[in-house]
């Protein structure tokens, strides 16, 4: 038989084996580019992956505690694996529903703490929570809890603030910094007579940050998403309203990130900023004298804002959970994780002998964040805690853009909010 | 045996052998196509049933993971009972026509501009590419910069003595904005295509209208455009597809915002589905812009079939 004949009737099984081949050599290489995999190598040394989505300063910060911990500890290797952000949830979800889950992972906790911790995602901790020698040197609310098992840790937080330029406050004759919503207005308004400074630069985009920033109106009054209606949600959508309208807040608020938020504030044209304290690490570079004081108090209310910040959790397939709580521990959970966070990035360690420390309550710009940690909100465990948040960031970015009156905006949000929690099962 | 069989092979049949090869060389080859069926199958065809499959389940945050309860259409009744989604309808068919006109009409006055030869249009086409390989997450970037109340389109309407504009906050701007940087970001490839098209076409015959005594726009008029006539039926069968997928820039340069005004079908789906883990409805109304593209796809797959078969 003529030899190319036999080739030609051989080629369709050797382009099957040759498209398998191709085929199992691309997976290959996806798995290779995604990371290395866990596991311990011939030398001992056991690899961890660690999802996380820090940046500047707090990846800095992450870097070097992560450094620290493998010179420590030389046969753990801790692979850090860069996530986007806004992303991390997703992508958690997709590679546990194929085993591909990670062995330690951060999260934005307060928005997808009910989805990942009921899509076991993470890893019930309760054993080694309770067992850490200096829990008792943490509150209570640093333990977040499904159904009484914890699978979350907040050790450090970041909350909102207000920061002020004291070199405008000085020009327009401001002598003291206001602590109430009534004193914020009757300041705005005194900036906004001068005529050459704008008043308040705060972040108003159609999501969560939106509605973090106005939330500490209502939180001041014991109104949370669980009880989220009356007149002080009306009176609070008439106040944002009437400070877009006599142009306290430009227009662009409806579409600013806290980060755009902060950009604003730091060209010196705002009398007040309000903003998180991961911002202090930045505020040194700032061309003005600024100073900081704790979110404006609502009339007859107490200042009281939403704790936030990323939770550290092991993941729930992980092999090596013992090395993981280990990293936690040394990292997340040591005084000097907590002492070198707020020196690096300027978060807010609620670890007690760091956070009543000179470095931090005696230091005049974090004492107010320090304050505020002491006394925060609780979110609610409701699983569409993210839904209700983008209710209302979408209801008060219409306010401030213009696109709702004050009325429609409260009503929106009111609606969007307990359709919501009813979607998440009516609780909190 | 076979040498034998060979040698006694006729002359005639032998000359018949290249046609025979040419039948077998028109056989489907199954195994070459093996490749390209598993890569759709795993990376189209998938995904699609389990986009289905969702939009018909209930999954939501806690059970994405797991199993997923059958509800039957309950999401569609839903979702198409929410005025915020036929509001997004609205502007998704509004930036449809944006697109339309800008890719029709914009892009085929770049086309006869681009279609003489010359240093020039070699490097406005660099240009044009350049913009078209741009990232969208990066170009939108961009352009949220320069259309910031402080940014420099403002800063430069500012020289002239004219007010700053709200592009992207106020409300009723903020769809045109987007839309017209959409717009931007697709023009080159419009361009191109119709340009394609206009170089394709015959000299003679136009040399034929001019004889005639046509002028410049009576010879576009009445000559080109009939001409063109398949691609610029083509051109917006991809426009509206375009439109129904354009996520990035809306994403980049308002989420959406402010308030809901840039809440196209995509980004409402996106915000459903990967902010809210609202899977179910973000699959919905996946499949709710999918069934609308369908209607538009469909005249663009037959007139695809009409140039094979000719």
């Amino acid at each position: 038989m003529d030899p190319r004949v036999r080739s030609r009737g051989r080629s369709p099984g050797r382009s099957v084996l040759i498209a398998l081949a191709a085929l199992l050599a691309l997976a290959l290489a996806g798995c290779t580019l995604q990371s290395t995999p866990s596991g311990t190598d011939a030398d001992g040394v056991t690899t961890l992956r660690f999802w996380q989505y820090y940046q500047g300063q707090q990846k800095q910060w992450l870097v070097e505690q992560t450094e620290r911990f493998e010179r420590e500890n030389p046969k753990i290797n801790i692979e850090l694996i860069d996530v986007v952000g806004d992303q991390q949830g997703q992508k958690l979800l997709a590679a546990v529903s194929i085993g591909n889950g990670p062995d330690l992972l951060i999260n934005n906790i307060v928005v997808d703490f009910p989805t990942l911790s009921g899509a076991g995602v993470m890893r019930d901790i309760t054993p080694e929570w309770e067992s850490f020698a200096d829990r008792e040197l943490f509150p209570p609310e640093t333990a977040w809890r499904n159904e009484g098992r914890v699978y979350n840790l907040l050790p450090y937080t970041n909350l909102l603030g207000m920061y002020y330029n004291a070199d405008i406050l000085r020009e327009v004759g401001i002598t003291e910094v206001p602590t109430t919503i009534s004193e914020l207005e009757a300041a705005m308004e005194q900036v906004s007579a001068d005529g050459r400074y704008q008043a308040l630069a705060m972040s108003g985009a159609p999501d969560v940050s939106g509605a973090w920033l106005f939330f500490p109106q209502l939180l001041g009054l014991d109104i949370d998403y669980c009880s989220f209606s009356g007149p002080e949600v009306d009176q609070a959508f008439q106040r944002i309203d009437r400070w877009s309208d006599r142009g306290w807040l430009p227009q662009a608020t409806a579409t600013w990130s806290q980060t755009d938020a902060w950009q604003q504030f730091s060209t010196g044209r705002y009398a007040f900023g309000l903003n998180g304290n991961w911002n202090l690490g930045n505020a040194g570079d700032l061309t003005f004298t600024y100073g900081t004081a704790q979110y404006p108090a609502p009339d007859g209310g107490v200042s009281r804002v939403f704790p936030g910040g990323e939770g550290i959790a092991i993941g729930a397939q992980t092999q090596f959970p013992d090395l993981a709580w280990k990293y936690v521990e040394s990292v997340f959970l040591s005084a000097e994780g907590a002492r070198t966070i707020n020196a690096t990035a300027g978060s807010i360690p609620v670890r007690a002998d760091v956070a009543g420390s000179d470095a931090l309550a005696g230091n005049t710009e974090v004492a107010p964040f320090v304050r505020a940690a002491q006394a925060s909100a609780t979110w609610p465990t409701n699983s569409a805690t993210a839904d209700m948040q983008r209710a209302l960031g979408e209801a008060v970015s219409g306010v401030y853009s213009g696109q709702l009156d004050a009325g429609q905006g409260a009503r929106s949000a009111i609606d969007g909010i307990a359709a919501a929690r009813a979607e998440g099962g009516g609780g909190c | 045996m076979s040498a034998a069989t060979t040698d006694r092979t006729p002359v005639s049949e032998a000359v018949r052998a290249p046609g025979t090869a040419t039948r077998q060389l028109s056989r489907p080859p199954v195994a070459y196509l093996l490749p390209a069926v598993i890569l759709l199958a795993a990376f189209a065809a998938w995904p699609l049933v389990v986009l289905i499959r969702m939009s018909v389940s209930d999954v939501g945050p806690t059970n994405v993971v797991g199993d997923w309860a059958f509800v039957g259409l309950t999401n569609f009744a839903e979702v198409l009972s929410d005025p915020e989604t036929w509001q997004a309808m609205g502007r998704t068919l509004l930036l449809c026509l944006l697109l339309l006109a800008s890719n029709l009409i914009i892009g085929f006055l770049a086309a006869t501009v681009l279609s003489a030869s010359g240093r020039i249009t070699t490097v406005v086409l660099s240009v044009m590419v350049f913009i078209w390989a741009l990232p969208p997450l990066v170009s939108g970037s961009v352009w949220r910069f320069l259309l910031d109340d402080s940014g420099t389109l403002n800063a430069l309407l500012g020289l002239v003595g004219l007010g700053p504009v709200n592009w992207l906050s106020d409300p009723d701007l903020a769809l045109w904005s987007v839309g017209g940087v959409v717009a931007w970001a697709a023009l080159p490839f419009s361009a191109l295509i119709l340009r394609g098209g206009l170089l394709a076409i015959d000299e003679q015959v136009i040399e034929a209208a001019a004889i005639d005594g046509a002028g410049f726009w009576r010879t576009r008029w009445s000559i080109i455009l009939p001409l063109m006539r398949p691609t610029l039926w083509i051109l917006s069968i991809l426009t509206v597809l375009y439109a129904f997928k354009a996520f990035d820039f809306f994403y980049v340069m308002t989420a959406g915002g402010p308030g809901t005004s840039t809440n196209t079908l995509p980004v409402l789906s996106y915000y459903a589905a990967f902010t809210n883990f609202n899977l179910s409805t973000g699959a919905t109304i996946a499949v709710v812009s999918m069934l609308v593209v369908v209607l538009f796809a469909i005249p663009y797959v037959r007139s695809v079939q009409q140039e094979v078969d000719q």
